[in-house]
């Protein structure tokens, strides 16, 4: 890996971390949610900045390019950051019926009594 | 005993005064409550303009919240039966005594009015008819129990289910799926011959596009159902 690229990768990297890290500042976005994004982020810097793991990683793998790693791995992560994401909007889709069911229910309480 | 009829609404201002009419003339011990599902037509205006006991839902949430708010709202108010019945012109009122009795004398938990019993009256297209028939096929395999039309959405509920449903109910395309649940909570489930009308006003739920993904849907959440404990 050419170093120009490393240091352009590391410099997106810090940009999107500081991004994020202002997103939650502004509380625009949870910590609980920041926190694998901001690993992920923190991960691909390591990654990044010391080339030597990428390599070692590969060859006990037994992987032959090292981009092929960092694809897998990404998707595996995308595909399991998605999953929680969905179990996560059936559980708030619950809530709100809830909260939806209950309002509709005051209400006609309310007016009964007055 | 305290008996509701619960009328879920949505879009229904052309059938939803003749329902309640059919209602009050031919089933007078019931109470009614209708359950507005967020309707963006004059459904809401027609029932205040009436007078008509009404539940509103401030967002729309489909056939099965909205049946499940009318089962929690019979429940908190300690009605002893609640029926579900469409606000289309699809049910006929005059059964709902006969149900009521069935479900007392009977000691059901439940009362289904099926279409498919006598087969008179309004039968549905014939591959619905085949639809309804595999669903009641796999509801016999999996509880062991023939449910003829378990796509009714005339159901008569006791206490139990009625406490049953206002904490637990299927979101969309419901009836199959809760019908199995109580069977397999080990409620009694009747069910008696009746009449119903092609639809009046409004659409059906389920076009042609959506019927395949309502038979895999429904199939999947009658075999869950059926693991559920």
């Amino acid at each position: 890996m050419s170093l120009k690229i490393q240091v352009i990768v590391a410099v997106v990297i810090v940009l999107a971390l500081c991004w994020i890290a202002n997103m939650v500042r502004k509380e625009a976005l949870s910590i609980r949610f920041a926190l694998s994004w901001l690993t992920v982020g923190a991960v691909v810097l390591v990654l990044d900045l010391f080339p030597g793991i990428m390599d070692y990683l590969v060859h006990l793998l037994g992987i032959e390019l090292p981009v092929n790693m960092m694809f897998f791995f990404g998707f595996c992560f995308t595909l399991f950051l998605l999953f929680t994401l969905t179990v996560k909007v059936s559980k708030q889709e619950e809530h709100i019926k809830r909260l939806t069911q209950e309002m509709a229910l005051l209400e006609k309480q309310v007016k009964k009594e007055k | 005993m305290k008996k509701l009829v619960i009328i879920p609404a949505y879009n229904e201002q052309g059938g939803i005064e003749k329902t309640v009419r059919d209602i009050l003339e031919h089933a007078p011990d019931f109470d009614y409550v209708i359950v507005n599902d967020c309707s963006t037509d004059r459904t809401l205006e027609i029932c205040k303009k009436n007078g008509y006991c009404v539940l509103d839902l401030p967002v729309n949430l489909g056939i099965g919240g909205s049946v499940q708010t009318g089962y929690m709202y019979a429940f908190r108010c300690g009605y002893d039966v609640a029926v579900q019945f469409d606000g289309d012109g699809q049910h006929n009122a005059r059964y709902l005594n006969d149900m009521a009795d069935k479900l007392e004398n009977e000691r059901l938990d439940m009362v289904i009015g099926s279409r498919y019993i006598k087969k008179e009256g309004f039968q549905s297209s014939g591959i619905r008819r085949i639809g309804i028939r595999y669903f009641t096929g796999m509801i016999r395999l999996v509880t062991g129990k023939k449910i003829t039309d378990p796509t009714s959405g005339m159901r008569m509920a006791g206490r139990d289910v009625i406490e049953m449903y206002a904490k637990n109910y299927p979101k969309d395309y419901p009836e199959p799926e809760s019908v199995v649940a109580a069977l397999k909570a080990g409620k009694k489930v009747g069910e008696i011959p009746v009449r119903m009308n092609a639809r009046e006003e409004g659409v059906s739920s389920i076009s042609p596009r959506k019927s395949v993904y309502y038979m895999i849907k429904v199939s999947l959440a009658i075999l869950i159902a059926a693991v559920r404990r």
